[in-house]
């Protein structure tokens, strides 16, 4: 192998241009793919990890407060059922707004309190990250995510906690369940005290890897305990289908780049390869007369692509390990899933591995040619005249009225179909990623647009501070008449945030309630229509979907005292500000009464002014008016989908240059291959502006075609992939959001292939002018 | 004899490294309107390099390269590509062909890098190919052309911008006797009416059929220098 290793050692020191593009083809390959692979495995990896550490609940089931423990104990005998906890007893408290917003993990509503005397046990150990466990009356441990990077003080101990319906309690500690079991916990004595509604017991399964597993199970449970005593499932895939949305957004088109990134280091590679192979016909013959066996000529070849890949590879897989980082922790933060969110090593490893490996079955192709070719041909080629393809195309051209530099770049393509044929597919990808990713970000800033709803309203008016808040000088209707009589106001549209428990599940959804010109808040319907009466609601297809609802269902809303039954009359695009939840009349929340009538100071108001009024002097004279209110300028805001514009723009940039860098090695070929025809030209004449303008013109000609038909590609791609990722988001996407496409967009996207082929180009083809007329001739 | 006033190329002090190895050393030499010159001398003896400079191909290392009145030395490469449009044209011993364009394009080729139209320019080439005897091969390519034709094509080309002086490096060097022959034929007719001509050469049988005067290089220098009558 020695002769080998150092054949293809010196055939890397004189091939230093391919090599390098060798090893940055590799490099962006690997980088896009480990970051598209540690997304998928991420989607899964950190929650079931933390899953099985915290022995997380399969199946959470609230049966009947009546239920007897001799009952319950019943039915843990159930096939499947691998494990058990419970039966702990669960009371539903009221949280009103003066303590809701003081207290870390608590907000204005219901809260659902269990009683257990130990966080650990067989199922749902609880992780309890601060302070002590409620074993005493009075004492409650909160359910919140450990946030290591939170300030001091910020989840204090020894606060006091006080129910208008429950007592007063002091927090001594904070826990978190991944499972979700409960808002607060509390002693088991101390939760008697409470009047439990519900007992719920804890299920591990043995197995619970689909969904029907899962719900075979809880209908075994169910049969057994009899449908009287069994309120509420929850299924966990119910909660990794939630944790999973976040990450899970970013897969579909991760994956999409990962194939296209992956598709075009292979053509690239195979054209490297093959360039490779022809212009070292001369080299391959001298070897094979040397001794070398055709099988150790494939072997240089191999060695010679395998040392940049390798090495392109292992920086890759680095960058895309360090690059996967912030998306991985922008998309699982909050899910306590503690520090451990990384690419995993076996993904590295895996795509490490690949890509090299892809890598080498391309070169075996072109290589493979190099085996066959017989030494005396392959050292006569280049000393005597060709006969070359594209012959009749040159012909043709040549009496085009067309300057003569123009021309003959149009015809250079047609001499090596095969190369321009994968230079023409690499700038494909390249166009049709771009097309895509231009798509994706449009479709994802119309949606923000659609959110942010900054036509809609341009001040939101909330009362200000929490509990040690100014006294409101001006009560709810004054406050609204005073909106409504200030110049420049539109319409005028009051909210009260609530929340309520949706009957038949132990998850309490947000309200709110609206009044006035609600109709005008511009909410994006994706079906049915905005409310019209008390007994209506509409709200966002993620939310409609957590409860199993759509378009025309009725669903009841229960609150400390009462159940009202409601229909849902729309399915919107998205929800906010604040948490997503459900919209209803005013009216509504007088119906459910308690702790949703309407009080001074909490209602928000949302104004639209006439055009040419200034939002920032409108809110501030708001302020002026009335000190206890905060007077908010609705301002667009891309955060929450800056994520995938980002990671979009980065890797269709990484796609670019690497089609680029295809581009550049195909000029890099063919200049070394026609290296005696530009010294004749030159020699005749040729200044080297008209070099460059012929070069230019080979790969302009091949990026303009390519984008033409790249782009119906891009559109395809992006009509495929974006629903998958509204559907990861838990979005319906409306036609509207998908039709982003306009004449200027698509020229431009059209001149995007003929960018990228100049930008390959420029370089080699301004070396290409530079080519010494006396060398290029001697090296004949 | 020609007055030293008529000089087309003015070669003074010439002197050109490759690294370590010395093409050319202290080179001075004038080439008149007119003439044909040959240089003859072993191979690596700079004929082939002081060919190249007074082309514009090569720059030299020291000393100045004048053709006709243009000093080479302060052209940039854009210069230099005008200058050999309109001034120079070369012929090669590989013809140097471009083996994807027609017999006729090649040759029409120079004349339309100068912006000449595609159909004056063929009509021109087509022209030349016809004095030169090959008209009927204008649509073939060079791989079905004799070597004889190639190299008639070659100078046709050469010979389509009107240049001042046309340079040959041994332009029957990969020639059958035949065809050498005849494209000697064709050189003594050239400057028989007027065409100024460099050729460089090992062959003194072409040096004395085609020259009027013979420059012999050794080691990067001139070493003699003597005129000819001429044998043809």
């Amino acid at each position: 192998m020695s002769a080998v290793w150092r054949a293809a050692r010196a055939a890397v020191r004189r091939r230093r241009l391919q090599t390098a593009v060798i090893g940055l083809v590799a490099l962006f390959a690997t980088a896009a793919l480990v970051v598209a692979v540690a997304l998928l495995d991420a989607a899964h990896a950190p929650f079931e990890r933390a899953f099985a550490a915290q022995r997380g609940a399969h199946l959470t089931i609230a049966f009947d407060a009546e239920a007897s423990d001799e009952d319950l104990a019943a039915i843990t005998e159930v096939e499947h059922v691998a494990a058990f906890s419970g039966p702990f007893d669960q009371a539903v408290l009221d949280v009103d707004a003066e303590h809701g917003d003081l207290v870390p993990g608590v907000a204005p509503g219901p809260l659902t309190v269990v009683g257990r005397d130990d966080p650990g046990g067989p199922v749902d150990r609880v992780d309890l990250w601060k302070g002590a466990w409620a074993d005493e009356p009075g004492e409650i441990v909160l359910n919140t995510v450990p946030d290591p990077e939170a300030p001091e003080g910020l989840f204090p101990l020894g606060l006091e906690l006080r129910f208008p319906t429950g007592g007063v309690f002091t927090v001594v500690g904070y826990a978190h369940s991944l499972t979700g079991t409960a808002d607060a916990w509390v002693s088991a004595d101390q939760v008697a005290e409470l009047h439990p509604t519900a007992r719920q017991m804890l299920y591990r399964l043995d197995d619970a890897e689909t969904d029907g597993r899962v719900e075979a199970a809880a209908t075994a449970i169910g049969r057994a305990a009899g449908t009287d005593s069994l309120l509420a499932v929850q299924s966990y895939l119910t909660l990794k289908e939630a944790v999973a949305s976040g990450p899970g957004v970013y897969v579909p088109f991760l994956v999409a780049f990962g194939v296209l990134g992956i598709a075009m280091a292979v053509l690239i590679v195979a054209n490297v390869v093959s360039g490779a192979v022809v212009s070292g016909f001369r080299h391959i013959g001298i070897l094979k007369t040397l001794g070398f066996t055709p099988r150790q000529v494939v072997w240089v070849y191999l060695t010679m692509v395998g040392i940049p890949t390798m090495i392109g590879s292992a920086l890759g897989a680095g960058l895309g390990a360090v690059a996967a980082r912030p998306l991985l922790q922008d998309a699982f933060s909050g899910f306590g899933f503690g520090d451990d969110i990384a690419a995993r090593p076996w993904t590295v490893v895996t795509v490490m591995i690949a890509v090299p490996l892809v890598v080498a079955v391309s070169a075996l192709v072109p290589a493979a040619r190099a085996h066959r070719l017989p030494a005396a041909e392959a050292i006569r080629a280049g000393s005597s005249p060709r006969r070359l393809r594209g012959q009749g195309v040159q012909r043709r051209l040549a009496g085009a009225p067309l300057p003569r530099s123009v021309s003959l770049g149009l015809g250079l393509p047609a001499v090596r179909p095969g190369r321009t044929a994968m230079t023409m597919a690499s700038i494909v990808l390249a166009v049709t990623t771009v097309t895509f990713a231009t798509g994706l970000v449009a479709t994802v800033s119309a949606y923000q647009a659609a959110s942010d709803r900054t036509d809609a309203y341009q001040v939101a008016v909330y009362a200000s501070g929490t509990g040690d808040s100014i006294e409101p000088e001006l009560d709810d209707a004054a406050m609204e008449a005073m909106l409504r009589s200030m110049d420049g106001v539109e319409y005028v549209t009051a909210g009260l945030a609530g929340s309520v428990t949706v009957a038949g599940h132990s998850e309490n959804a947000d309200v709110v309630f609206l009044r006035g010109d609600s109709a005008t808040l511009g909410y994006t319907l994706v079906e049915g229509r905005w409310i019209a009466g008390p007994g209506e609601v509409a709200a966002p297809s993620a939310v409609l979907d957590d409860y199993g609802l759509e378009v025309g269902d009725r669903v009841v809303f229960a609150s400390a005292a009462e159940r009202v039954e409601f229909t849902v009359v729309g399915e919107l695009l998205a929800g906010g500000p604040g948490p997503e939840g459900f919209f209803a009349d005013w009216r509504a929340a007088e119906m459910l009464a308690g702790g949703y009538s309407n009080r001074d100071g909490e209602a928000q108001y949302f104004v639209r002014l006439d055009e040419g009024t200034d939002g920032e002097a409108f809110a501030a004279s708001i302020e002026a008016a009335d000190p206890s209110r905060d007077a908010v300028v609705n301002t667009a805001d891309a955060s929450g989908v800056l994520g995938i514009i980002s990671a979009a723009v980065s890797l269709t940039v990484m796609l670019g240059a690497v089609a680029a860098l295809g581009v550049f090695n195909t000029v890099v070929l063919n200049t070394h291959e026609r290296r005696r025809d530009l010294g004749t030209l030159k020699s005749i004449g040729m200044t080297p502006r008209q070099v460059v303008a012929m070069t230019v013109t080979s790969m302009a000609a091949l990026g303009v075609v390519s984008g033409v038909v790249a782009i119906p590609l891009g559109m395809l791609t992006h009509r495929l992939v974006v629903p998958l990722v509204a559907e990861a988001a838990r979005i319906e996407v409306p036609k509207a959001l998908l039709d982003v496409w306009n004449p200027l967009v698509l020229t431009a996207l059209a001149l995007a292939g003929a960018a990228l082929a100049v930008l390959g180009a420029l370089i080699p083809a301004r070396a290409a002018a530079r080519i010494s007329i006396a060398e290029a001739l001697r090296s004949e | 004899m020609t007055d030293a006033s008529d000089a087309v190329v003015r070669l003074s002090g010439l002197r050109k490294d490759y690294g370590d190895t010395l093409a050319l050393d202290d080179v001075s030499l004038e080439i008149h309107r007119g003439e044909a010159l040959a240089i003859m001398g072993p191979s690596g003896s700079g004929k082939s390099t002081m060919l190249n400079m007074i082309a514009g191909l090569d720059r030299p290392t020291a000393g100045t390269v004048v053709v006709d009145g243009e000093d080479l030395g302060r052209l940039n490469e854009t210069g230099l590509a005008l200058f050999r449009r309109h001034t120079i044209s070369m012929i090669f011993q590989f013809f140097n062909l471009l083996d994807d364009l027609t017999t006729l394009d090649n040759v029409a080729l120079a004349a339309q890098l100068v912006g000449t139209r595609a159909s004056q320019a063929r009509r021109r080439a087509l022209e030349l190919l016809d004095e030169l005897g090959i008209a009927d091969r204008r649509d073939l390519y060079p791989a079905a052309l004799s070597g004889g034709e190639r190299q008639r094509a070659a100078v046709a080309r050469a010979l389509m911008n009107r240049p001042a002086l046309l340079l040959a490096d041994e332009p029957t060097g990969a020639l059958d006797s035949r065809a050498g022959e005849q494209v000697m034929d064709l050189l003594i007719d050239l400057n028989q009416i007027g065409q100024t001509l460099v050729i460089v050469t090992h062959d003194p049988a072409l040096a004395t059929r085609c020259a009027t005067r013979v420059v012999e290089f050794s080691d990067g220098r001139v070493v003699r220098e003597h005129e000819l009558e001429r044998t043809a």
